[in-house]
């Protein structure tokens, strides 16, 4: 049972920070390397700005890794470098049962909010606002909002079980830096079956590399399912379609309208 | 997970504590009503001029995290007692003067229906009595009951943007003009378009879907209702809040809601997260809910079809 009592450790900002730039350097060692430099522009606060709706082109939705298509699941290749999840033996087992029972058992069939990175990877447009001391990220997906604090606050003190986790962001040059944890274990990262327990530690990296691009780098790591750290690399796309704009997609209001209405 | 289900209710209990007080009506004077529009005018009238700080892009800034409105238990007059949630408490209506929501006969025989078949005055368990449960039961929000809740108001060069904490709900408001999408694309919070006019942030919101009260009492407004809000500092702590709401299908003349917001400010100053906006996941620990409301014979509601069309 997570408890939601909070102490303020003077030390905690510290530690998290350590933990973050580990993660930094092994996620910047695996990215392409084949785009020129880009400088995005700056915000009159000095932080670069990365506003703007943006979406994947990808097919990571229906399944992270390598997958061929079938009836309405587009083929795709994987978002993972190396096309391997590398779960624990029994942890695969369950993977392949959520697979298998995914119309019951995938926590979208219930318009749940979709965790993390899970939420990037639906097929919908997301819009990125920056504040001072907080990014805040709105999707258009059952109106889900995530607000990265930057204000000096480590995570809580925990465990909370959050859908989309406790995040809490900072600048590495150009790149937002987004550290993630308190999560559920009701979430999964996509249609295939791959899941998470609440250890589930997301490092997540957003780095412009052209006006219209944002290059997506994750680090994921769950210590009760996974024999090591793995790490997902994606392209964000500008949505730069005239008079783009979030709208809705209000997948809990539809399906209880079908649930009540139907005869 | 076992968890998630409290750490919901804990999350929730908040806003439910502030939106809905417990009042003693033994406590509660002879003949005294709750403050609403009325009281708010009188209140803003005795404000010094005030004029609103700037943006570095210029515009009024209303920035900031902004506490609720009416309490959204009933936005016209409340007489009488109802319950311990319920004291008697004035109109939010400013115009008309009455205070009365101005339905056209059909809606307000629909409105009466709509209250009648909450089955509030017996809480009864007989389905047979029961019509539509208040649609915000589901974990949605519409314009203009969004602005019940608090939220925190961030402005861009060209958008506003409110963020709600009560179930994630968010709208982006652009302020350029940009066409809306067409009148048949629908949507709970609909398409709205901001300007500023002077201090005052003017947004008018249409392609509604009609699916959600005005209140818990079953006041509504149609799908084709355009709805106006106008928003503006009247002093460093509080938002003047205006909604007005032209739905001739419904109302035989346009209406007025009116009601401060004010700066929300932590309760701990010493907790350095009181002003972060935490978690509020309501869909997902709902079920249970959901499927009592539909054991107790609810409907789903949906929008009355108007005889004007």
């Amino acid at each position: 049972m997570g408890h939601r009592l909070r102490t303020f450790a003077p030390f905690a900002p510290f530690a998290f920070f350590v933990v973050i730039n580990v993660f930094a350097t092994s996620a910047r060692a695996q990215a392409p390397a084949n785009t020129p430099p880009y400088t995005p522009p700056k915000l009159a606060n000095g932080q670069p700005d990365i506003q703007g709706i943006w979406q994947v082109l990808d097919t990571a939705a229906w399944d992270l890794l390598d997958h061929g298509a079938s009836l309405g699941v587009p083929a795709g290749r994987g978002v993972v470098p190396g096309n391997e999840i590398p779960y624990k033996p029994e942890a695969l087992a369950k993977k392949r049962e959520n697979a298998e029972k995914r119309a019951t058992l995938d926590p979208e069939s219930r318009c749940f909010l979709s965790g993390v990175p899970r939420i990037t990877f639906m097929p919908f447009p997301f819009q990125i606002v920056q504040q001072a001391d907080k990014v805040n990220i709105l999707y258009e997906y059952n109106h889900t909002i995530r607000q990265i604090y930057m204000n000096g606050n480590p995570h809580p003190e925990g465990h909370i079980d959050w859908w989309m986790g406790d995040s809490r962001g900072r600048w590495d040059g150009n790149t937002l830096v987004i550290d993630s944890v308190d999560f559920g274990e009701e979430t999964w990262f996509d249609r295939a079956g791959d899941y998470h327990s609440d250890e589930l530690h997301v490092v997540e990296r957003y780095t412009p590399i052209s006006p219209y691009h944002l290059r997506y780098d994750v680090t994921i790591e769950d210590p009760k399912v996974f024999t090591r750290p793995w790490n997902i690399s994606a392209i964000l796309y500008r949505r730069i379609d005239p008079n783009v704009e979030l709208l809705e997609y209000e997948c809990y209001a539809y399906q209880l309208e079908n649930e009540f209405t139907k005869k | 997970m076992k968890t998630i289900i409290p750490i919901v209710l804990i999350l929730m209990l908040p806003a439910l504590v502030s939106a809905q007080a417990i009042f003693n009506p033994k406590d509660w004077p002879e003949g005294k009503e709750g403050p609403g529009a009325k009281a708010w005018a009188g209140v803003r009238a005795k404000l010094p001029p005030f004029t609103a700080p700037r943006t570095p892009d210029g515009q009024p800034d209303l920035q900031g995290r902004w506490g609720g409105t009416w309490s959204g238990d009933q936005i016209e007059e409340i007489p009488k007692f109802l319950d311990v949630t319920t004291p008697p408490w004035e109109s939010w209506v400013s115009d008309p003067a009455d205070g009365k929501l101005p339905y056209k006969h059909w809606a307000l025989a629909e409105r009466i229906a709509h209250r009648e078949g909450l089955g509030r005055e017996v809480w009864s368990k007989d389905p047979s009595i029961h019509l539509y449960y208040d649609p915000q039961a589901f974990c949605m929000k519409a314009v203009p009951r969004y602005s019940q809740r608090g939220y925190e108001l961030v402005q861009t060069k060209d958008t506003v943007i409110m963020m709600l904490n009560w179930g994630h709900i968010y709208r982006v408001i652009p302020l350029d003009n940009r066409p809306r999408p067409s009148a048949d694309t629908r949507m709970w919070m609909g398409s709205a378009r901001g300007h500023f006019e002077g201090d005052t942030l003017v947004i008018e919101t249409t392609n509604l879907n009609g699916k959600m009260w005005l209140d818990s009492a079953g006041n509504f407004i149609g799908p084709n209702a355009k709805v106006s809000e106008r928003i503006r500092l009247v002093s460093a702590t509080q938002l003047d809040y205006s909604a007005t709401i032209d739905d001739p299908e419904t109302f035989t003349r346009p209406f007025t809601l009116n009601a401060p917001q004010r700066r929300q400010r932590a309760a701990d100053e010493k907790d350095p997260y009181a002003a972060e906006s935490w978690e509020h996941a309501c869909h997902e620990g709902n079920g249970e809910h959901e499927q009592q409301i539909k054991q107790l014979g609810f409907k789903w509601y949906l929008p009355p079809a108007s005889p004007a069309k």
